[in-house]
C-alpha cells in the first residue's frame, strides 16, 4: 500500500465510521495502489497524487467562472466547504436540497447514500467514500418538473485537498439539469463523485465541466442509474491539468431508458485526461447513444477506455460508443479502447475509435477560397467538436463552451 | 487574364497534363470538353494548386503573375476560383463562418477593411437568394447533407459572394436537372463582365446552351487537341468523343 493511501486509511479509521462508509473502508483496503499493471490505470500515472505536496495556506481565489445568460441556482463549495447556507434558499416546489453533514450515518444509511450506484471498484471513489465530509443529497418530488438548472461548483485553492460527494434523485416523471462545475488551477487534490438515480419516465439533463488544469489534479466520477423509461443527457466537457480523470458509468437498471453521453477534451500543453466510461446493459431494450471526441496538443495525453457490456437478456438493446481524436503535434499521445461485452444474442452494438489528423480535401477546400493556412486548420479542429457543442440542449452553456473552448484552442499550437 | 503553356502535371506517378496551352483574354468564356480521363479536372486541380498535383514542366501566368509560384490560399486571393466538381462537406463548419472567413480574407489581400457579422449577413441573403437556396443552409454545416444539385449552388453561391477574376466550373452541371441547370447558369451568367473570365470544363453540351462560350476546346490525353467557337461543342455533341482516339494519336505523332 502506498504511503498516500496509508494515510487515507489512517484518516478514514479515526472518523468512526459506520454502515455503507464502513464497508467502503474496509474495501478500500484491500484494494491495491494503482500502478502500470493495474489495467483501469495503464496509461494514467498516479505519481503526481503521491507527489502533491499541500499545505493549508488558505488563499481564496477568485470566483466560478460565470455562464452568461444562465438563470442557474448556484451551490459553490470552496476546497470541499459549502459556502452559503442551504436553509436559506428558497426552492421550487418538488426540490430538496440537503447538505450530506446534516446527516447521521444512521440516515445516510437508511437512505441508501454511498456506494448504492457507484460501483466498488474504483479505488478513488473509494476514497471519497470514506474521506467526504461535506456534500448535497438533491431530491425531485414525482412528477415535478425543476426548470431552473441546478449549478454546484467546485474551486480547488492552492495547498487543499477536498473530498464532495453529491447524490442526486429523481422522482417518477420528473425533470431537473445539474451542471457540475469544477475548477482550480493550483496543486491541490479534488474528487467529486456524484451518483444519479433516474427514476421512471423521468429526465436529466447532466454537465460536468471538469476544467480543472495545471497542477490542480481532479479524480472523480458519475454514476448514473437509470429506471424504466428514463432520460439521460449528459455532456462531459474536460479540460486536462497534471492529473485529470474521471469514470462514468451508466447502468440500464429499467428497460426502455435512453442515454446520451457526449464527451468532449481539449488537452493543451503537456496535459492529461483520462476518461473511462463503462455502459451497463442489465435489461432489454435500452438505448445508449456515446460520443467521445477529443483535441490533443503537444505532449499532452488522452484516455480513453469506452466499455460497453450487454448483459444476457439485455435483448433488443441498441448501444453506440465512438470515439475520435485529432492529434496537433507528433509528441501528444493518444490511448483509446473501445471494449465490447455482449451476451445476448438480439441486439444492436456499433463501436468506432479514429486518432486523425486533418483531412487534406477539407483542408484544401478551405485554402482554395483563401483561407489562411493557420486559420483553416483552426476552423476544421474545431469543426470537429462543434458537432458536439451544436447537441448541447442549453442555449446559453452551448454558447458559453462555444466560446470558452475556442479560446483555449487558440492557445493549442498545431505543430 | 490566364497564359497556359506547355503544361505538364503528374499525380503520383501518373503524368495526366502532357503539355496544355491556352490563352485566355479578360470577359472571355472558354469552354473545355473532353472524355472521362482527358485531364479536366487535373486542370482544375493544378491551377489551383492541389497538394499531390506536381507540375513537371510549363508555365502559368495569372494576370501576369506566375501563379505555380503561390501557395493555394494566394492563388484564391489573387482571384483564381475553382467550382468543385465534388464540393467537400465539413460537418461543425457553419456554412457562413466558412464564407464569411474566405470573404475576409479576400478582402485583407485587397487592403479592404473586413465585413462586420451584419454586413456579410445582408451580402449572404442576397447571394443564397440569387442561387435559391433556402436561407437556413447559411447555418448548416459547409455542404453537410447537401444534395449533389445545393452543393453545385453553394459553389455558385460562394462565386458570387468572392467576386474573383477567373472561375473554373468542373462540371458543375454534371448530376443536375434541367432546373438546378438553368440556376446555375444564371448565376454564371449574372457574374460575366469585361474584367472576369471563365473556364468552362464540362462532359456534356448541355451546358453551352445555357453559358455561351467564346472558345470550345477539346482536351484529350491532357492537351488541347481541337479549339474552334461554340459550334465544336454541337459538332462534339453529335458525333461524341469516340473520334478522338485517332486525331489525339495523330496530334502525339
Amino acid at each position: 500500500m502506498s504511503q498516500w493511501l496509508e494515510q487515507v486509511v489512517e484518516r478514514a479509521e479515526q472518523a468512526n465510521l459506520t454502515g455503507p462508509r464502513l464497508q467502503a473502508l474496509t474495501a478500500l483496503k484491500q484494494q491495491r495502489w494503482p500502478t502500470r499493471k493495474t489495467e483501469a490505470w495503464r496509461y494514467t500515472s498516479v505519481t503526481p497524487i503521491e507527489q502533491l505536496s499541500l499545505s493549508s495556506v488558505q488563499t481564496i481565489r477568485a470566483n466560478a467562472t460565470d455562464i452568461d445568460g444562465l438563470d442557474s441556482l448556484d451551490l459553490v463549495f470552496i476546497d470541499g466547504v459549502l459556502q452559503q447556507s442551504l436553509a436559506a434558499l428558497t426552492l421550487p416546489a418538488g426540490l430538496t436540497i440537503q447538505p450530506l453533514s446534516a446527516l447521521s450515518d444512521e440516515e445516510q444509511t437508511a437512505a441508501s447514500l454511498f456506494g448504492q450506484i457507484k460501483p466498488a471498484h474504483h479505488i478513488f471513489g473509494l476514497v471519497n467514500d470514506v474521506l467526504a465530509e461535506q456534500g448535497l443529497i438533491i431530491d425531485v418530488a414525482p412528477g415535478a418538473d425543476i426548470t431552473q438548472p441546478i449549478r454546484i461548483i467546485n474551486l480547488s485553492s492552492q495547498g487543499q485537498e477536498s473530498h464532495v460527494r453529491m447524490v442526486v434523485r429523481l422522482g417518477e416523471q420528473s425533470r431537473l439539469c445539474v451542471i457540475e462545475q469544477g475548477e482550480g488551477q493550483d496543486p491541490s487534490l479534488h474528487t467529486a463523485f456524484a451518483e444519479y438515480q433516474i427514476g421512471p419516465h423521468a429526465h436529466l439533463e447532466h454537465y460536468r465541466l471538469a476544467l480543472h488544469t495545471a497542477k490542480a489534479v481532479q479524480v472523480g466520477g458519475n454514476h448514473f442509474r437509470l429506471l424504466e423509461n428514463a432520460e439521460l443527457n449528459s455532456t462531459l466537457v474536460a479540460f486536462g491539468s497534471d492529473l485529470s480523470r474521471l469514470d462514468v458509468d451508466i447502468e440500464h437498471a429499467g428497460e426502455h431508458a435512453h442515454a446520451k453521453f457526449n464527451a468532449i477534451y481539449l488537452l493543451g500543453s503537456g496535459e492529461t485526461f483520462d476518461l473511462h466510461s463503462c455502459i451497463e446493459h442489465a435489461v432489454p431494450n435500452g438505448t445508449t447513444e456515446e460520443n467521445a471526441r477529443g483535441i490533443v496538443g503537444d505532449r499532452a495525453k488522452a484516455v480513453f477506455n469506452g466499455r460497453i457490456h450487454i448483459h444476457r437478456h439485455a435483448q433488443k438493446t441498441l448501444a453506440e460508443l465512438n470515439n475520435r481524436n485529432l492529434l496537433l503535434s507528433r509528441r501528444g499521445q493518444i490511448n483509446t479502447k473501445p471494449e465490447l461485452e455482449i451476451y445476448a444474442d438480439d441486439v444492436k452494438c456499433a463501436h468506432g475509435a479514429t486518432i486523425a489528423e486533418i483531412e487534406e480535401k477539407a483542408l484544401y477546400y478551405l485554402l482554395s477560397r483563401g483561407i489562411s493556412r493557420s486559420q483553416a486548420l483552426i476552423m476544421l479542429n474545431f469543426g470537429f467538436i462543434q458537432e458536439l457543442i451544436n447537441q448541447i440542449p442549453n442555449g446559453a452553456i452551448a454558447t458559453w463552451l462555444q466560446e470558452k473552448l475556442k479560446d483555449k484552442f487558440s492557445q493549442m499550437e498545431v505543430k | 487574364m490566364l497564359k497556359i503553356h506547355n503544361l505538364h502535371a503528374k499525380v503520383e506517378d501518373k503524368t495526366i497534363l502532357k503539355g496544355l496551352s491556352l490563352e485566355i483574354k479578360p470577359g472571355e468564356v472558354h469552354a473545355i470538353m473532353g472524355p472521362n480521363g482527358a485531364g479536366k479536372s487535373t486542370l482544375g486541380y493544378v491551377l489551383s494548386g492541389r497538394d499531390g498535383y506536381e507540375v513537371i514542366d510549363g508555365q502559368v501566368e495569372l494576370k501576369g503573375k506566375d501563379l505555380l509560384e503561390l501557395e493555394t490560399e494566394e492563388r484564391a486571393r489573387e482571384g483564381l476560383f475553382l467550382a468543385f466538381q465534388y464540393p467537400v462537406e465539413i460537418p461543425g463548419v457553419s456554412n457562413m463562418e466558412f464564407m464569411k472567413e474566405s470573404v475576409n480574407a479576400m478582402r485583407e489581400a485587397r487592403g479592404e477593411e473586413p465585413l462586420s457579422a451584419a454586413e456579410f449577413l445582408k451580402k449572404a441573403k442576397e447571394a443564397c437568394k440569387q442561387v435559391h437556396l433556402p436561407l437556413d443552409f447559411l447555418k448548416r454545416g459547409v455542404n453537410e447533407g447537401f444534395s449533389g444539385g445545393e452543393k453545385k449552388r453553394n459553389e455558385i453561391m460562394q462565386m458570387i459572394l468572392l467576386e474573383p477574376s477567373l472561375c473554373i466550373l468542373d462540371e458543375s452541371d454534371s448530376g443536375l436537372d434541367i432546373d438546378a441547370l438553368q440556376v446555375v447558369a444564371d448565376g454564371v451568367n449574372s457574374q460575366r463582365s469585361p474584367e472576369r473570365s471563365f473556364i468552362v470544363v464540362t462532359h456534356y453540351q448541355r451546358l453551352l446552351d445555357y453559358i455561351k462560350p467564346d472558345f470550345v476546346h477539346i482536351l484529350a490525353d491532357g492537351k488541347i487537341v481541337k479549339s474552334g467557337d461554340a459550334s465544336l461543342a454541337l459538332e462534339v455533341e453529335k458525333e461524341g468523343y469516340a473520334w478522338l482516339g485517332g486525331k489525339a494519336q495523330e496530334a502525339d505523332a
